[in-house]
């Protein structure tokens, strides 16, 4: 059974856990193609763990991901080394190659899946430094960079192959307010002009519910909330308000599960 | 979807149909390069009008037939680009350097 082509990726009855734990329990969460969706929620809460879901990275324990029609955890390793092919991430440290320059960085995952000739590789690599406005910056190395400028370099390394769906995982991180500008206005350029869907996993809401098309707010193994921005931000579900406004004790609890405090000081001997 | 081909309608005036992406232009490319050094035309057209799906690959293509045509000091026309990839253009600054027409 293929999936509705409205949603780029579906997460059906996911559950996921690490050792004991449950990041996910029996969670249904879609993605709209070609819209930007956010993934909001308090760190820890997994959302790292979702994209690394939907690029197969991980399986889930009970459950479907379906991308493009197709649902992951079938897939033999050749079938998902093709899907990840109309997959980009941009990650969270950028993960440039230190020994790479800006050209061979954004050049890599042409050389390693196409069999393009150097002419043709060096003109998409200049295409997608321009999309970032960092074709002068290709004969640099990543230590020569800032770190906003290393997040474009690595937005152009994603976009190289021409994804489907390009994936950012807390891509507003240790961004000085204009990166952090400059940022929010590529994905959003590039989403909608490459006829891209965007996922963003992040806790900056400002920046993210700014772009969003639609959002989901993750926790405490579940999905706490989901809507567009307005949506959410009149949502009276006190676990949304509580993620929305910033509160630091509520439904969701400011303290991890743990053992009576008192019978951990006094109760051991 | 159909084959990607690269044909001589009338002297000087070549049809790019088919889906241009990273594996279909590498032999594109190959056949372009042949067939542009063979014309005798000094004006060389090339029409988009059957290509169904592209990417930044179909671009790139049109980069090098235009290099071709430019060092042979010949001219250039592309018709009927797409709107899919005058969009991938527009974001990659290249509708000021690619010869669009019609």
């Amino acid at each position: 059974m293929s999936t509705d082509s409205t949603y780029a990726v579906e997460l059906r009855g996911v559950t996921f856990k690490r050792g004991e734990r449950t990041i996910y329990d029996n969670v249904d969460i879609r993605i709209p193609r070609g819209k930007v969706t956010g993934i909001m929620g308090p760190s820890g809460s997994g959302k790292t763990t979702l994209l690394r879901l939907i690029a197969a990275q991980l399986r889930p324990d009970r459950g479907e991901v379906w991308v493009n029609g197709v649902n992951l955890p079938t897939l033999t390793r050749s079938e998902l080394f093709d899907l990840r092919k109309q997959m980009g991430v941009l990650f969270q440290s950028g993960a440039l190659f230190t020994d790479l320059d800006v050209f061979e960085n954004v050049a890599f995952p042409l050389r390693v899946h196409t069999k393009l000739p150097d002419e043709m590789i060096r003109d998409i690599v200049l295409m997608k430094l321009q999309a970032v406005g960092l074709r002068g910056a290709l004969d640099l190395m990543p230590d020569e960079l800032s770190g906003g400028m290393k997040r474009r370099v690595a937005l152009a390394r994603a976009i190289a192959l021409d994804p489907q769906i390009l994936m950012y995982d807390e891509p507003f991180v240790g961004q000085d307010p204009i990166a952090m500008g400059v940022l929010v206005r590529l994905i959003r350029l590039l989403n909608d002009a490459l006829g891209l869907t965007s996922i963003i996993v992040s806790h900056d809401l400002a920046e993210t519910a700014s772009i969003a098309d639609y959002l989901y707010i993750v926790g405490d193994t579940q999905v706490l909330g989901q809507g567009t921005p307005a949506e959410l931000k009149e949502s009276t579900d006190p676990r949304v308000r509580q993620f929305i406004k910033g509160i630091p004790d509520g439904p969701v609890p400011f303290h991890f599960t743990a053992a009576d405090y008192r019978e951990d000081l006094l109760g051991r001997r | 979807m159909s084959r990607s081909t690269l044909s001589e309608k009338v002297p000087g005036v070549y049809a790019l149909s088919g889906v241009l992406d990273h594996d279909s232009v590498v032999e594109l490319r190959k056949e372009g390069q042949r067939l542009l050094t063979a014309s005798t035309a000094s004006s060389i057209v090339i029409d988009c009008e059957d290509v169904e799906h592209a990417n930044s690959a179909g671009l790139s293509l049109l980069l090098a037939f235009q290099r071709d045509v430019l060092s042979a000091s010949k001219t250039l026309e592309i018709w009927h680009l797409p709107d899919e990839m005058k969009q991938i253009a527009g974001v990659c600054g290249l509708l000021d350097i690619l010869p669009l027409s019609h």
